[in-house]
């Protein structure tokens, strides 16, 4: 069961991370709660967390959207989803996703992500199977970027199931 | 991408598809790609976080997913249904966990996310600055790939998040 304490460290992250790096403020949708696959729009950046909080993060958008928000990320208009458009949209889920475990890690849930992975294709679908997805639309003068969180706090014995504690030498 | 990865996910997907699916796979050539996967119909993706970290999918077409989740199941499915969908990544999960195991053998631990399934074909993925070490894996109900965009942590040793802070630090 997802669970909407772990909401608000998410949009808090991106409206920090926008405002920081885009100079973007963000309005908050309406709150949805899914359990069907997610039809994906045209770019999807996507990282996993592992750890006492658990599952995936989703940030999905149109391209004239990534394409808007890279042109003022780095300063110089882009016509074309190019591999540094790419990198630059994947980077922002990427310090959005690390802003955010870090104030789950202040509401003790320590956790570490993955790095971003990027998905293009319009309406293909993603499932996190069991898990369920809140879904937060941010609205920003860039156009719309939609929050899928499919998180769970993982179960106590499970957390550690192949993670092997370092030892001190 | 280091090649060194490759054995301990090529060896867990041989026995878990012997094991749980009595299927026999057999290792195709090896590549290394940089540019975008081009997905087919069904793509299982699952990331690696700590000594090693990042992601690892496993694409086949929807026959060959049918197939595998009903030898898994032991029942004859018809389509991809949830059924299938949640067979085939199960199998995804079992596979990178059981690499994950012989990974934290050799010196490397590392704690899989849950995985994602993407239904599409022709959808893209990219792994950024990860390039991909690609193996084909064939067997009689079809070909499975490995996409393997991993690399060894910058703070290898220093899983900062995942250890617990004390809560009164002694002077």
């Amino acid at each position: 069961m997802t669970n909407v304490k772990f909401l608000n460290p998410f949009v808090d992250a991106a409206a920090e991370v926008l405002k920081a790096e885009v100079q973007l403020s963000i309005r908050r949708g309406n709150l949805s709660l899914q359990k069907s696959a997610m039809t994906a729009d045209d770019v999807t950046v996507l990282l996993s967390l592992v750890g006492q909080v658990q599952g995936v993060v989703m940030y999905g958008m149109s391209t004239t959207t990534a394409l808007d928000l890279v042109s003022r990320m780095m300063g110089q208009e882009f016509t074309e989803f190019d591999n540094l458009a790419q990198s630059g949209v994947a980077e922002l889920g990427n310090v959005i996703t690390g802003r955010a475990t870090i104030k789950l890690s202040e509401a003790g849930y320590q956790s570490n992500i993955s790095p971003p992975t990027l998905i293009q294709g319009h309406s293909i679908q993603v499932s996190t199977l069991d898990f369920s997805r809140i879904v937060v639309p941010l609205m920003t003068e860039s156009g719309q970027i939609v929050v899928n969180l499919a998180l769970r706090e993982s179960p106590p014995d499970s957390q550690d199931r192949n993670f092997v504690p370092i030892s001190v030498p | 991408m280091n090649v060194k990865y490759l054995i301990p996910f090529v060896e867990a997907a041989y026995e878990v598809l012997k094991a749980e699916a009595h299927i026999t796979m057999t290792r195709g050539e090896l590549s290394l790609e940089k540019s975008p996967y081009v997905t087919d119909d069904v793509t299982v993706l699952i990331s690696l976080v700590g000594d090693v970290q990042g992601t690892v999918f496993y694409g086949m077409n929807a026959k060959t997913c049918v197939a595998i989740s009903s030898a898994i199941m032991g029942e004859q499915l018809k389509e991809l249904n949830n059924l299938a969908q949640s067979g085939i990544a199960e199998l995804g999960n079992v596979i990178t966990g059981r690499a994950s195991v012989k990974l934290s053998q050799t010196g490397f631990q590392s704690t899989i996310s849950p995985p994602t399934l993407l239904l599409a074909k022709g959808a893209t993925i990219s792994t950024l600055d990860f390039a991909r070490l690609v193996v084909p894996l064939t067997s009689d109900v079809g070909n499975i790939v490995i996409h393997l965009a991993l690399r060894e942590s910058a703070t290898k040793g220093a899983n900062a998040a995942l250890l617990k802070v004390p809560s009164a630090p002694g002077v």
